[in-house]
């Protein structure tokens, strides 16, 4: 939180405007605060890296996932439901063939419930203008190399469903218990901008 | 006609930027925006679509001057006069933030 | 799944609207005019062009549809796959 008068501003300007709203009661006290709390304990990378952990050990899992990513996120105790609606999650596994990348050029449609708040970079014009274009680029400037046999699925979120991508389990995890499975996981790497 | 916001394979922005170990909101009215944004969709004061109509709507140079949740506050505030909740008068705060 | 009252099926090839839009929409201007082929149904919801003003409407499917890069950018070997309302979009007949 930086103290230079901009944001000193908008900040008054923003309690100014809550204070108006409770005033009319259109805002009830403490009402922004349950809010944040609620957004932020909520949504997390942690749960998709579950989803993803469990999607690699449990084949079935898997299937279910593809086919009905919002009952299946159920079976480990998530789900898309924490937002202002529930809104239909789809995820897209990379495989050998094919890798995801997702993006939402319109805007920044994100399943935040699921993994909170997006990251600066995916909200930013410089990569909704450009993954659609030229997504080898993109994700190269990510440190994703990928073969040109492998073929990349561009998704954008330009309506209601919001997507996940589950990637490709690592080689040599064949020992690791699902919780060090998860660990593997980055937000990145759900986003479809890293290998894992 | 096509928006500030529809930049799919437009031209002319930098390269992407990763931010380290970025926080979900970089201070707290950024997260009071995005709470309150929540709050007045639930109560049905505007629904997602007009709030993203009004940021669409914003003038182009405001737009890209803008902060993302700059965006959504002019936004918000456009909503709450058209919709008659309050005037720009009101729900603007003067120099020395009173 | 699709229903008997469905305007596509997967595998369907369909062309989006041309139309310069008058508000907000979510028919993305580099999918516009193009070819695309339908991936699947993707749920049902009311147009958004007409919720941003604040009108009430019946809910319509919105579908999955996947475009070459070079049929919306003239290159690039990768696919763009955008969720659209079955109003953006008219059947494309195969000839």
């Amino acid at each position: 939180m930086s103290g230079d008068h901009g944001s000193t501003l908008i900040s008054a300007q923003v309690r100014h405007v809550e204070t108006l709203l409770e005033a009319r009661g259109l805002l009830d006290a403490g009402e922004v605060d349950t809010r944040i709390d609620e957004v932020l304990a909520g949504g997390t990378p942690a749960n998709g890296a579950r989803i993803v952990a469990r999607a690699w050990v449990d084949p079935g899992f898997a299937e279910r996932l593809l086919a009905d990513a919002n009952a299946t996120i159920r079976e480990v105790g998530l789900s898309m439901a924490g937002g202002l609606q529930e809104q239909r999650l789809k995820v897209v596994a990379n495989t050998e063939d094919e890798h995801n990348v997702v993006v939402c050029t319109l805007c920044s449609c994100y399943p935040i419930a699921l993994l909170g708040p997006s990251p600066g970079w995916y909200k930013s014009e410089a990569y909704r203008s450009r993954v659609v274009r030229d997504p080898r680029g993109v994700l190269a400037e990510f440190g994703v190399q990928l073969p040109a046999t492998t073929s990349v699925a561009v998704w954008d979120a330009s309506a209601e469903s919001r997507y996940m991508v589950l990637p490709r389990r690592p080689d040599g995890t064949a020992d690791l218990a699902e919780d060090e499975l998860a660990a593997l996981v980055t937000r990145k790497g759900l986003i479809g901008t890293a290998a894992v | 006609m096509s928006r500030i916001n529809d930049v799919g394979g437009m031209a002319g922005f930098p390269a992407v930027v990763e931010e380290p170990d970025e926080p979900p909101f970089h201070a707290d009215w950024e997260a009071h925006v995005f709470a309150l944004n929540g709050a007045l969709i639930k109560r049905g004061v505007y629904n997602l679509d007009e709030f993203r109509d009004a940021q669409e709507r914003l003038p182009v140079e405001r737009y890209l001057a803008a902060s993302y949740y700059e965006r959504w506050f002019a936004a918000i505030t456009t909503l709450l006069a058209e919709k008659g909740v309050a005037t720009a008068e009101e729900l603007a705060v003067d120099d020395h933030g009173h | 799944m699709t229903t008997g009252t469905d305007r596509f099926a997967p595998g369907d090839r369909v062309r989006t609207r041309a139309t310069d839009p008058a508000g907000h929409t979510r028919l993305p201007r580099y999918a516009r005019g193009a070819v695309g082929v339908v991936v699947e149904r993707a749920g049902t919801h009311p147009l958004a062009d007409d919720r941003a003003r604040g009108l009430t409407r019946d809910a319509q499917p919105v579908w999955h549809v996947r475009f070459a890069a070079a049929d919306l950018f003239g290159g690039g070997d990768h696919t763009v796959t955008v969720e659209l309302w079955d109003d953006y979009l008219t059947p494309v007949e195969d000839t």
